[in-house]
């Protein structure tokens, strides 16, 4: 009797699913024994990190903002997935978002009831715009997004910079380095906890809806998976990854502006704080599924909200992102292992 | 360096600290005059514990190392006290969180080693019993301090080194942000060069960062490949230093003494030393005396020039601490009209002497550097 590997091409949900539990277990289990070696004790700073995010209203409240953005970001990533494409740019999106947002607020006056919408609209399409040349250049010349896209985010960040420490400096001579504070903010329903959290999750639910649900949503997966295939059957493809491409950009610009209308306040330079680049890792963990974002993001905030709390007890930034970097790793791990099962052979096969 | 990447301060609350303070603190309730103000209650040295947010590593041997010195002359003036810190505090709402979590972890009195603004006074308005602190700060509240270092003096002295060591006249300077500190430092080292070299002028390089050597380094290769022989900055590490050393030309620093990583082109540093600062605002909170102060550290007490570098000639070193003697015992000032802007404006009438408020805010630059303003 013998046993060989064999490899699915898809994997069980259910083993992907375990896998993925799995491999995050084992990355804090790794970082435990790591943080026991250099004399830490990983059980009382591990239960010190629920207690402060879990314990308290300010915990829960910190972890939700966290959550907004990195959920934004998240969903771009992975709706621009479902087609095949790499979206490395909602970095730039989000501050492009961000920055269309904040010029609304600072130099278009108007009512709050109609400022906010024409904020939201216009940090969209500013997200939406930033894409644009990496999507026309990818659908019609066949140019990697992945380079077009990761290149803009530096652009985009460098405009926030230039903006807010030049042309839109607060006027007042108080503020170094930032835009005045918007005059306008989305409004808050728990804490400081605003409504860009259950609009991202609205959005993420109408995404889960359209790619399992519309025509649509079943050629972008078409297109996605077996492009080849999607046109032979005549699936429009490149109308397909055009739209997605521009969803994608739109949904990260929209996390921007709910970050400066909503939990910054300002246009500044860090405003981003690399949730683009988080977001990346949020979907390819979600395995590019809109609900799944929800769980990864959350997840996600869990960790870099522990690592705020692990570093007030002495930790530096870097061991936090190499926790990060060592989950995405094991995750990776399991998505290939969950492909192979183990076969009894049986007796002279 | 200081302060500031993103900064942001809620400049329109701070309409003077007495009329605004009372209105920042509406969610507690606690409304009150700041002339009315009584210090925190006292805490036993036991239960104390002091926070420090920082903007980059404690190992950057500039800025954040000086502080972080500052944070163990505590430790050794009150033994047993708790500390705690966070490096390289992202200008973002992560700054909020790691504030936020020094109270909840009972920090006593948080430093802010640089400029967080809005993501400092958020967590300040929620904690009326904890003593703030923001380095180069703008913003005053009950609970709410400001410090910084009268810098532009020493760079005033710094430049005059500098504009006799130039032979091209041209001085470089690898700026941060287009920020008050930025153009104070520039404008002092520049009006202190052209004491000796009428004809100089400074051009800046913005690099969007405090600390990060690849961009310095490369804002110092620009400079000197466009003519400048002497590098001036603020940076919080000694990359630009590297550069001229390698390259035969000058440089002046911040914070620290990094002469062995270019000996030949050092010249002098712009020291800063926070020990006996933090040591007595930290005595203030124990004994139940602290309100909150707003004060530039003058030159001599908390900031200096380093001493001369090996290469710069007695001669020059003598006309520099001229300037710098004269400075520190009849209390001269150079920052005196008349003075014109970048584009040919006067903006400081002959024989006006400029306040320290007014250096400290300096927001415009002078005839002769060019980069900073828009």
């Amino acid at each position: 009797m013998s046993y060989r590997l064999q490899r699915l091409p898809v994997a069980k949900p259910s083993v992907a699913f375990a896998a993925r539990i799995a491999s995050v277990v084992l990355a804090l289990l790794t970082a435990g024994l790591v943080l026991k070696l250099v004399g830490m004790e990983p059980l009382a700073l591990a239960g010190r990190v629920l207690k402060s995010t879990f314990g308290s209203s300010f915990g829960l409240e910190d972890l939700a903002l966290l959550f907004t953005p990195l959920l934004y970001c998240g969903l771009a990533v992975a709706v621009a997935l479902r087609i095949g494409a790499w979206n490395i740019g909602a970095e730039g999106q989000f501050n492009l978002g961000a920055f269309a947002a904040a010029g609304i607020a600072l130099f278009v006056p108007g009512p709050d009831w109609a400022q906010l919408p024409a904020m939201a609209v216009t940090g969209a399409l500013a997200g939406a715009a930033w894409i644009l040349v990496p999507t026309l250049a990818r659908a019609y010349a066949g140019v990697s997004e992945l380079i077009t896209t990761l290149l803009l985010n530096f652009v985009a960040l460098l405009l926030v910079y230039w903006v807010s420490t030049g042309p839109w400096l607060d006027p007042s001579g108080h503020a170094l380095a930032t835009t005045a504070r918007l005059p306008v903010s989305v409004p808050e329903f728990w804490g400081i906890v605003h409504w860009g959290l259950p609009v991202a999750v609205i959005l993420a639910v109408g995404l889960a809806a359209v790619f399992a649900f519309t025509r649509w949503g079943y050629e972008v997966r078409i297109g996605g998976s077996n492009p080849g295939a999607a046109r032979y059957a005549g699936m429009p493809v490149r109308r397909h990854l055009i739209a997605v491409m521009l969803l994608s950009g739109a949904i990260a610009g929209l996390g921007g502006m709910m970050e400066v209308a909503g939990t910054v306040g300002r246009l500044q330079g860090g405003i981003s704080n690399n949730y683009g680049y988080l977001g990346i890792m949020v979907a390819v963990l979600a395995r590019a599924a809109p609900l799944g974002t929800i769980a990864t993001a959350f997840l996600m905030a869990t960790i870099l909200n522990g690592g705020i709390i692990l570093q007030t007890q002495g930790l530096t930034t870097h061991t936090v992102l190499a926790l990060t970097g060592l989950i995405l790793l094991y995750a990776a791990i399991g998505d290939e292992a969950a492909k192979y099962r183990i076969v009894k052979l049986a007796k002279g096969a | 360096m200081i302060s500031i990447k993103s900064l942001s301060r809620r400049g329109f609350l701070n309409m003077g600290a007495a009329a605004g303070a009372g209105l920042l603190l509406p969610r507690t309730g606690l409304v009150r005059p700041a002339f009315a103000q009584a210090p925190l209650a006292p805490v036993d040295v036991k239960d104390a514990m002091i926070a420090f947010g920082h903007t980059g590593p404690v190992s950057d041997e500039g800025w954040t190392w000086a502080h972080d010195q500052g944070m163990k002359a505590v430790e050794a003036a009150f033994p047993g006290i708790r500390t705690s810190f966070v490096e390289s505090v992202p200008y973002s709402a992560d700054a909020t969180r790691i504030f936020r979590q020094f109270v909840a972890d009972g920090a006593n009195m948080v430093f802010a080693t640089s400029n967080y603004g809005d993501f400092l006074y958020d967590v300040a308005k929620r904690a009326p019993e904890v003593a703030f602190y923001e380095c180069d700060g703008r913003t005053h509240m009950d609970n709410l301090g400001t410090y910084y270092v009268q810098h532009w003096y020493p760079s005033y002295v710094a430049g005059i080194a500098a504009g006799a060591m130039s032979k091209s006249g041209k001085l470089g300077y690898v700026a941060s942000f287009p920020v008050p500190s930025v153009y104070s430092g520039t404008n002092a080292f520049l009006m202190g060069a052209r004491t000796v070299n009428p004809a100089a002028t400074v051009q800046c390089i913005v690099i969007n960062s405090w600390f990060d050597p690849q961009a310095a380094t490369q804002a110092g290769t620009a400079l000197l490949d466009n003519g400048c022989d002497v590098l001036f900055g603020i940076m919080d590490e000694a990359g630009y230093l590297q550069v001229a050393e390698a390259r035969g030309a000058k440089a002046v620093m911040w914070n620290t003494d990094l002469r062995r990583y270019g000996p030949k082109a050092y010249i002098t540093s712009i020291m800063v030393d926070f020990k006996p600062f933090y040591v007595e605002q930290v005595r203030r909170r124990l004994a139940g005396e602290w309100t909150p102060t707003y004060g530039l550290l003058p030159m001599g007490q908390g900031v200096d020039r380093d001493a001369w570098g090996e290469t710069v000639p007695p001669e020059v070193a003598a006309k520099a601490d001229a300037a710098r003697k004269k400075m520190m015992e009849e209390g001269w000032s150079p920052f005196v009209g008349e003075i014109k802007d970048s584009k040919g404006n006067i903006k400081v009438a002959a024989g006006q002497k400029m306040t320290e408020e007014e250096l400290y805010h300096w927001d415009w630059s002078i005839e002769g550097v060019s980069g900073l303003d828009a």
